[in-house]
């Protein structure tokens, strides 16, 4: 489960990460770094669910990332087109 | 030192086994291409023996450029992408972006092939995945970078399995490393005269031990290379833009200005190469042009990094005047932390930032990563062989595989050297690939002792290692002094290597030795 259960995660986080990170100076940061960040965010959710004692606590953050993530989706989609020319942001 | 609690260190060593035996065959056919590929443009010139050493953009191409975007239908002027094909031909594609019936963004245009007299020999039409298929000359080196790739698998599917391999790969690289107590120790320990248990498994361990950084970087940056355009890029502008990739790409790659559709001749290519050359004291790999034909024209040269440098460097001019107008980062308009990251994904997984040099040690930790998969599934098999005898198929599929492979990678060579004269390589390249896989399956399955075929196939890739020199002057390859003067001695390389390896493949055998205890037969490590 931790595996497929983190690439669940690790793809709204991704999508999620573009709303909240920083463009930085060219702008792009906000859109890139979800990109670069995947596997190693995957890898970090993989490794937290097989080697943390409480499974409650694995379920809980995995559940708190995909909430928070998603609401921001949400909101995103749900204000759509307004929220379009502002380049991802 | 990692000190992972007992039920932890268990758990890992699980991990790390099962992470390896679920996908470790298929990882390792990937990374034994991905060895081989390291050294793709090498194995292109050596296998179609390719004299000229002189690039495309040395040569004047601005007229030629011009006089195919004069035949080519101005819809097509949105991209050109510029870049050397065979024997430094230039390629050229005209094209523009749109979405085919599946909803996915495509190039689709129109591809010109230019040999070194100007001359157009060939034109294809249709999309990128179309046009930059594998073509007669480099069918070989096409063969093995899309094993590699993509296993040969359809898009996205095959993208989607390298990718999850080099997620596969990136766990057994960390959990390797948790799972070792003494990793410094480790690195150095290597008990020749102990028993073959232990010796076997602290071959296993240096060798993975060694290699544990070169297995991250591979793996993460493998992994990104394969889900970037198949999940990460449809995501990303899903959450950004409603889904409109175009935009993304434009936001990421684009270069921002004020559209001028009016006409303006693209001139001044000539000067921007000779000039991008000037700057970065490197030949251009790849050039694109965006508007062609227009006052808004903007051509980008991309390079090879700088001496001491990792990152590839890329120059921005304008198209209209060829006036330069600013180094680019090759991500983003400024520099920015992205676009770094981004940047340095490329370099650091072909190892080509510091020329020969650097491919030759990511060449080099490729095979040692081959060496630790295989060494680590029959570890795995043998940890186990006393709990059940119905391992016994796993412990021959690995012999199969593990030398198999290596086998019919050359077979697909010889396939290629005897027929690209004819010009049906790229139906018998594939195809000296399967009949060679399909002989060492059924050998497999006829020959039960392990060891028998082991010595069998070794035998059998020293003798093809010998071979293939000979076949390739003999097909009418170069020879080693007509390729030296002109300027070309990788093809002397390439053949110096095959010949030494091919006699040290069969010297290991010839005359027959004893094997010593434990060379050839791995025990339960723990």
């Amino acid at each position: 489960m931790a595996g497929p259960g983190a690439i669940c995660v690790t793809v709204i986080v991704m999508a999620g990460m573009t709303l909240w990170l920083p463009g930085g100076r060219a702008g792009i940061d906000n859109l890139v770094l979800p990109l670069v960040l995947a596997p190693l965010i995957w890898a970090v959710l993989f490794f937290h669910a097989c080697l943390d004692r409480s499974v409650g606590r694995v379920a809980l953050i995995a559940l708190a990332l995909l909430l928070t993530h998603g609401g921001l989706l949400a909101h995103k989609w749900a204000n759509w087109p307004s929220t379009a020319k502002e380049g991802g942001r | 030192m990692i000190h992972l609690p007992k039920n932890e260190t268990k758990l890992m060593v699980a991990v790390h086994g099962w992470s390896g035996i679920l996908l470790g065959l298929v990882l390792y056919a990937v990374v034994l291409t991905g060895t081989a590929a390291v050294f793709a443009e090498e194995i292109g010139i050596w296998s179609s023996g390719h004299m000229s050493s002189t690039s495309a953009f040395e040569r004047p191409v601005g007229q030629n450029v011009q006089a195919l975007g004069s035949q080519t239908p101005t819809k097509y002027h949105e991209g050109v992408d510029l870049f050397e094909v065979g024997d430094h031909d230039l390629g050229a594609f005209f094209h523009r972006h749109e979405i085919d019936p599946d909803g996915e963004l495509v190039s689709r245009g129109i591809f010109y092939r230019v040999n070194s007299n100007g001359q157009v020999i060939d034109r294809q039409a249709g999309t990128s995945e179309e046009v930059f298929g594998p073509r007669n000359d480099d069918a070989l080196s096409h063969f093995l970078v899309d094993t590699h790739v993509r296993l040969h698998l359809p898009n996205p599917w095959g993208l989607l399995l390298t990718g999850i391999l080099g997620l596969a790969m990136l766990v057994a690289a960390v959990s390797g490393l948790m799972i070792h107590r003494h990793l410094f120790k480790d690195i150095f320990t290597l008990r020749r005269k102990a028993n073959p248990v232990l010796f076997n498994r602290d071959r296993h361990s240096v060798a993975g031990t060694w290699s544990l950084p070169f297995a991250f970087i591979l793996a993460f940056t493998g992994s990104f290379f394969s889900f970037f355009g198949t999940v990460g890029v449809p995501i990303v502008a899903m959450a950004a833009f409603g889904g409109d990739v175009q935009a993304l790409n434009s936001s990421v790659f684009g270069n921002p200005g004020q559209a001028d559709p009016r006409p303006a001749p693209t001139s001044g290519i000539d000067r921007i190469t000779r000039d991008a050359i000037q700057r970065t004291g490197e030949i251009p790999t790849f050039v694109t042009i965006e508007n062609f034909g227009r006052a808004d024209a903007k051509v980008t040269t991309f390079h090879p990094p700088e001496k001491g440098g990792v990152l590839p460097i890329s120059l921005l001019y304008d198209g209209a005047d060829g006036r330069f107008e600013q180094v680019k980062p090759l991500i983003g308009t400024k520099p920015s932390a992205g676009g770094a990251l981004a940047g340095i994904m490329s370099p650091l997984h072909f190892g080509n930032f510091a020329g020969i040099l650097s491919k030759a040690v990511w060449f080099g930790l490729g095979f040692a990563m081959c060496y630790v998969t295989l060494t680590g599934l029959r570890l795995w098999v043998v940890r186990r062989a006393n709990e059940t005898r119905s391992l016994g198929w796993l412990d021959r599929m690995v012999t199969i595989v593990g030398l198999g492979l290596p086998f019919a990678l050359l077979c697909t060579a010889v396939a290629f050297l005897c027929t690209t004269s004819s010009g049906s390589a790229l139906f018998w390249t594939p195809a000296g690939f399967l009949m060679a896989s399909a002989l060492v399956i059924i050998g497999g399955a006829f020959i039960r002792d392990r060891i028998k075929l082991s010595i069998l196939l070794e035998c059998g890739m020293g003798i093809l290692m010998l071979i293939l020199p000979s076949l390739r002057l003999f097909m009418g390859g170069p020879g080693w002094v007509i390729a030296m003067k002109a300027g070309q001695p990788i093809i002397a390389a390439v053949d110096i290597a095959l010949l030494i390896a091919g006699l040290w493949m069969l010297a290991r055998h010839f005359p027959q030795r004893a094997p010593r205890s434990g060379e050839l037969t791995l025990q339960a490590a723990e």
